[in-house]
C-alpha cells in the first residue's frame, strides 16, 4: 500500500466526503467527476474507494483532469478541486 | 515516432493463438526500446493469474509463459482490468509479477499522455 499522510493523523480539512465502496474503473471516475464538479475550486473531497484499481486510477485521473491529489493511503484519497478554465 | 506502445489482449486459453501472438508483438515493441504495456481485459485477465499460462504452447512460437516472463524482465508492463479480474473471482494476491490491477483511467492516461500511444488489439 502507498505510504500515507494520514497515518500521522494530520488529515487535510475536507469539504465533502464520498464512500464509493467497491465501485471501480469507468463508473468510479464518472461519478467522481460529478462529485468534484459540485465543489468550488480549492475545496477538498475525501474519497473512500476500496477497488484495487483505484491505487493506479485515482492518481492517473487527477494527473489527467488537473485536480490535485493532496494525499492518499489506499483506500483513502484526498482530492482538491482544480480552478475552472474561466478562473472560477 | 512515439516512444510508447500498447497491446490490448482480450483472450487467453479460449484463443491461445492470439494470446501468444499478442505477447510476441509486445516483446518486439519492448525490444525496440518502446515503453510497452499489455492491457489485459475480459477473458484476457486469466493470463494475469499465477500459473495460468503454464502449458500454453502454440506451434511455431515459444511457450506463452516464457514470452510473458521475458516481456516483464525486459521492463514491459501488464495492466489488468480490475472489474474483469474481480468478475472472474480472482483476487489481487493471485496477480503475476509485473502485473498491475488498473481501471480505465490508467489505461486512458497511458494511451493519451506524452504524445499518445498506438494500440494493437488481439
Amino acid at each position: 500500500m502507498e505510504s500515507s499522510a494520514l497515518s500521522g493523523g494530520d488529515s487535510p480539512d475536507i469539504d465533502d466526503e464520498w464512500d464509493a465502496g467497491q465501485m471501480g474503473c469507468g463508473e468510479l471516475v464518472m461519478l467522481l467527476a460529478g462529485r468534484m464538479k459540485a465543489l468550488k475550486a480549492g475545496q477538498v473531497l475525501k474519497l473512500v474507494a476500496l477497488d484495487t484499481g483505484a491505487l493506479e486510477d485515482i492518481p492517473a485521473w487527477c494527473r489527467m483532469t488537473g485536480h490535485t491529489l493532496v494525499s492518499s493511503g489506499h483506500p483513502h484519497y484526498f482530492i482538491q478541486r482544480r480552478q475552472d478554465k474561466n478562473g472560477r | 515516432m512515439g516512444d510508447k506502445f500498447c497491446v490490448s489482449l482480450t483472450c487467453a486459453k479460449n484463443d491461445a493463438d492470439k494470446a501468444t501472438v499478442a505477447f510476441v508483438v509486445a516483446n518486439a515493441a519492448v525490444a525496440s526500446d518502446k515503453e510497452t504495456m499489455v492491457f489485459l481485459s475480459t477473458e484476457g485477465v486469466h493470463l494475469a493469474t499465477k500459473g495460468y499460462a503454464t502449458g500454453i504452447h502454440e506451434e511455431g512460437f515459444s511457450p506463452l509463459q516464457e514470452l510473458m516472463d521475458s516481456f516483464v524482465k525486459a521492463g514491459g508492463k501488464i495492466f489488468v482490468c480490475s472489474p474483469c479480474y474481480k468478475k472472474r473471482g480472482y483476487t489481487e494476491e493471485q496477480v503475476i509479477s509485473g502485473g498491475t490491477i488498473v481501471g480505465g483511467a490508467k489505461l486512458v492516461e497511458f494511451l493519451t499522455s506524452d504524445g499518445g500511444s498506438p494500440c494493437i488489439t488481439y
